[in-house]
């Protein structure tokens, strides 16, 4: 009894990683036209950061990054410093940016990793309830609560969880990422860096839940009424297994492709909740870098942001070719 | 032709089976039908769609809609009545005691798991055997079914494979658990003429070698006529004429039967100078209407004030019964 | 008026879609009726700070920190929602349609290039991407509904794109090219017409994202400075979150029913311009 093994799409994915790269570069090439649309340049700021605005100074520093160059040459620059995840130095935080952005990526893939896996599990197990039960009670209730949960702010949803469960009920602090005067070691630091991660992550996760829910339920409706569903009835399978191990295999497939496409609404989302939590992940590090008006630091995020998006949706369509055997990467 | 003694009890049994919408006490889907099978027997319901007998097949096997409910009747598997109402119960009988086969087999089954593991599905659902011996028996039946290569094909998608070798392997589930009954609704209708044949074909070989009885649902006519041994004439949710094939092919007694072998080209009978074909007039009645008689009446070249009056019941000559005030003749000229 | 007296069947049957309708109004009605009911602009301090509702007779649902009417606020506040929210969608509906009606049409390279330049704005997560416009240009209604169109414009490129390959193929859009119409004529007048009902189904879900990731920037204090917004009330009132909760938690409530009447209309409509998809929701 061996199964037949699939062989890997190199071609396939040799065309992805190429196509990549170029969607990366082109998008540092529009970020690189947005910033000369910034009124000043990059000179002006560090002088204003720097608390002058003395006209010699200004110059030496264009001169330094190249600023005097015509715009071709400052884009090729840019490019290469790119390639070399050279993102340059923050003035505002006195660190070379790309130590600050993988500093803070773990904080943030551990909140969207979270958030994550409580909406894909939570929008499973109710959408399937809803749709077993479609048109009862605990359908109408599980799609009134999506519905209402899909209209709500998520940065709202935070502020109330933290009014409720951290400020009237007390079960969980209200910011921060551990407790760090606790100096915690090991286990300890684990268990107390999860009894922060709960609400953040609950409150990012809700509004994907919502449209999770939504898909399941409509995915397993319609999969429930095709032919091979009665088949399956007519083989004597128990109605659990037919909805577990036929129908929702089947219509997680629309939901796989929806979670790929929502990573970059994750990271976008992270801001919101990593700015209510006061999380340390990169979300707050780019609330931060607009707040202090850091516009480089803010740049890099966005481009490094994009550059995680499409790795993640390149993993999703490897993934949706190994639940779904009909589909031919190509 | 009929290979089992007359005085045998019959393996499936349906008696005055009654169908209706459920909260729509007027629409009445089967309004009574009536039928035994013996074992090794085929018996094939005819009929126009929406006749009844999908719905009767699927009563059978206690798949009703939702929207459906039972009103009456009764359905016996080797004496003992089936709860047909009750989900859960009925998981026991399907595929382990009655088998089916749909019409459509690019749909039947699951696009995302191996053929093979569908077959062992109704294995492992129904008997404890080692999964090694579970797996040996799904090859087993692939090949039985004429199926090239089994221990490859065992692990093709559905959508590798074509119409005719989809429904070997829904012949194979159908099959894998030795039911006593076979239901098989509308087999071939899906699937190019010469594979129609070769499935047929290979249903009545499998039926020599297990006895399984048949239940053969189809509106074509050619097909009974080579594959079933008694045929059941459904119209309008109420059987109209049974018969061994021959009698039934040869000497119909209910004008809807005999109206429907004269819609049905037939070489023999053009040969004979049997003339054109001729389709019956009207159309098949609304399943809400509440007409008091013979619901065929409207539509019949022999109707008379009592057909629209109230229903006939059923008239036995030997085997060969029909429900009809106003037969046709049994001697045919 | 055979679609009129549909529409309004569908009303009745669907109470969902009428309810959104309903709330949908009052909410225009608070827009409109601002400057009736609050002749003075939402900044202005009216009483003591941190009223709870009911307890200060001139404002019904209490004051801010700053003593300032919450009411009057959230009238002011849903014509900065509203105008937000419809202007972004009705300017990315513009970009969005001509991208996908050329694509959808021409195919070809015209397809392959407009459609690898939609991914590309879908790569770059939607909201840091409105962030980045609004530090980059300045923080203004006008730039934050421009960001919002930016975020905006690719879904309905896509939908629209996928509604004119189907089109495109439809006997009578054949016709028309075979007795020699412009293009123009019939990508606007013959074929747009048809693929409408997506694409004022996903407009309606649109407006109700763009409503809720306006009051986000406004939240995070990135909104213009100049107005008065629901998020910008929940930014402030998220200071006296211990003491005086009610300041952020009035506006919430304000977004999440504005949010849902939007979609309650949306799903509403989409029963009622796409029947066929109507089973999908009902029972098996």
């Amino acid at each position: 009894m061996k199964p037949i093994r699939r062989r890997v799409p190199w071609a396939f994915l040799a065309r992805r990683v190429l196509y990549g790269v170029l969607a990366i570069l082109a998008i540092a090439v529009i970020n690189f036209f947005l910033l000369q649309l910034a009124p000043g340049d990059a000179a002006e700021a560090l002088a204003g950061q720097a608390g002058t605005a003395d006209p010699q100074y200004i110059a030496q520093l264009r001169a330094q990054f190249g600023l005097d160059q015509p715009l071709w040459h400052q884009l090729w620059a840019f490019i290469v410093r790119l390639a070399t995840l050279d993102l340059g130095y923050s003035y505002v935080f006195n660190e070379q940016v790309s130590v600050l952005i993988f500093q803070r990526m773990p904080a943030t893939l551990m909140l969207m990793g979270t958030a994550l896996t409580i909406a894909v599990a939570g929008g499973i197990v109710l959408g399937v309830t809803a749709a077993r039960f479609a048109n009862r009670w605990p359908d109408r209730l599980i799609s009134l609560g999506a519905l209402l949960l899909y209209g709500t702010p998520p940065y709202w949803i935070g502020l109330m969880m933290i009014l409720v469960f951290a400020v009237m009920l007390g079960w969980t602090p209200t910011s921060g990422m551990e407790n760090v005067l606790a100096f915690n070691t090991g286990w300890d630091r684990v268990v107390d860096i999860a009894h922060h991660l709960i609400l953040p992550a609950a409150a990012q996760s809700i509004f994907y839940l919502a449209i999770y829910i939504r898909l399941v339920r409509a995915g397993m409706l319609e999969i429930l009424s095709l032919d091979f569903i009665r088949v399956a009835r007519a083989k004597g399978i128990s109605e659990r297994r037919l909805s577990y191990r036929h129908a929702l295999r089947n219509a997680v497939l629309p939901l796989v492709t929806i979670v790929g496409t929502n990573v970059g609404n994750f990271l976008g989302g992270a801001v919101l909740t990593e700015t209510v939590f006061s999380w340390p992940g990169v979300g707050r590090l780019m609330f931060d870098a607009m707040f202090q008006r850091d516009l480089n630091l803010l740049l890099s995020i966005l481009v490094l942001s994009s550059t995680f998006v499409i790795i993640a949706n390149l993993v999703v369509d490897l993934l949706y070719a190994i639940i779904n055997p009909t589909v031919e990467l190509k | 032709m009929i290979p089992h003694p007359p005085s045998a009890a019959p393996v499936l049994e349906v008696d005055d089976l009654q169908i209706g919408v459920r909260k729509r006490p007027a629409m009445q889907i089967l309004r009574s039908v009536s039928f035994k099978i013996h074992a090794g027997e085929t018996l094939a319901i005819v009929g126009e769609s929406g006749c009844g007998k999908s719905m009767t097949s699927l009563a059978i096997m206690g798949l009703l809609p939702d929207a459906v409910e039972r009103r009456g009747g009764s359905v016996r598997f080797k004496g003992a009545e089936l709860p047909i109402t009750d989900n859960r119960a009925m998981r026991k009988v399907r595929a382990a005691q009655i088998g089916m086969v749909f019409q459509e087999p690019m749909a039947a089954l699951d696009p995302l798991y191996p053929v093979g593991k569908q077959v062992l599905e109704v294995i492992e659902e129904h008997e404890d055997i080692p999964r090694a011996k579970a797996w040996a028996r799904v090859i087993d039946l692939l090949a039985r079914v004429d199926l090239p290569n089994p221990e490859v094909l065992a692990w093709s998608y559905p959508h590798k494979l074509s119409g005719g070798q989809l429904q070997r392997v829904v012949i194979a589930m159908a099959l894998a658990c030795n039911p006593e009954v076979l239901i098989a609704d509308e087999p071939t209708t899906a699937l190019d003429v010469t594979v129609q044949a070769q499935i047929m074909r290979l249903l009545k070989r499998l039926q020599r070698d297990t006895g399984v009885a048949i239940v053969l649902i189809t509106h074509n006519l050619g097909l009974v006529a080579h594959t079933a041994d008694r045929v059941m004439v459904m119209y309008a949710g109420y059987k109209a004429e049974e018969g061994q094939t021959r009698d039934l092919f040869l000497a119909p007694r209910h004008p809807y039967t005999q109206g429907l072998l004269d819609a049905t080209p037939n070489p023999d009978r053009l040969a004979a100078g049997g003339g054109v074909l001729r389709e019956i007039p009207g159309t098949v009645p609304s399943i809400s209407d509440p007409m008091p008689g013979c619901r065929f009446a409207p539509r019949c070249p022999r109707a008379q004030e009592v057909c629209r009056a109230s229903v006939p019941g059923p008239v036995f000559e030997g085997s060969h019964g029909y429900a009809c005030f106003n037969p046709v003749p049994a001697a045919r000229g | 008026m055979g679609t009129l007296k549909a529409f309004l069947s569908i009303l009745l049957r669907d109470w969902m879609m009428g309810l959104g309708l309903l709330l949908l109004l009052g909410i225009l009605f608070m827009a409109a009726t601002a400057t009736v009911f609050f002749p003075n602009p939402p900044e202005t301090m009216i009483g003591p700070p941190l009223q709870w509702p009911g307890q200060y007779p001139g404002a019904l649902l209490g004051t801010d920190g700053l003593g300032r009417d919450i009411l009057s606020g959230l009238f002011y506040g849903a014509r900065i929602s509203l105008l937000v929210g419809f202007a972004s969608v009705a300017v990315a509906m513009v970009f969005g349609v001509i991208v996908g009606a050329l694509a959808g049409y021409y195919g070809g390279w015209v397809d392959m290039l407009l459609m690898r330049l939609t991914e590309l704005f879908q790569t770059i997560p939607q909201f840091m991407l409105a962030i980045v416009v609004v530090a980059v240009l300045g923080a203004s209604i006008q730039v934050i509904i421009l960001s919002l169109a930016i975020v905006s414009w690719p879904a309905i490129a896509r939908l629209v794109r996928g509604e004119f390959l189907v089109l495109r193929e439809k006997q009578y859009v054949q016709g028309c090219i075979v007795v020699g119409m412009s293009d123009p004529r019939i990508i606007f007048l013959q074929i747009l017409p048809n693929a409408m009902s997506g694409v004022t189904v996903m407009s309606t879900i649109m407006i109700a994202t763009a409503i809720l990731m306006e009051s986000a920037l406004s939240f995070l204090g990135f909104g213009d400075p100049n107005v008065m917004s629901w998020g910008s009330m929940i930014g402030l009132g998220k200071n006296n979150l211990r003491d005086a909760w009610y300041i952020m938690t009035i506006p919430g409530i304000a977004l999440l029913v504005t949010a849902l009447a939007l979609n309650m209309v949306g799903d509403g409509l989409n029963d009622y311009l796409n029947p066929r998809l109507r089973s999908q929701r009902g029972s098996r």
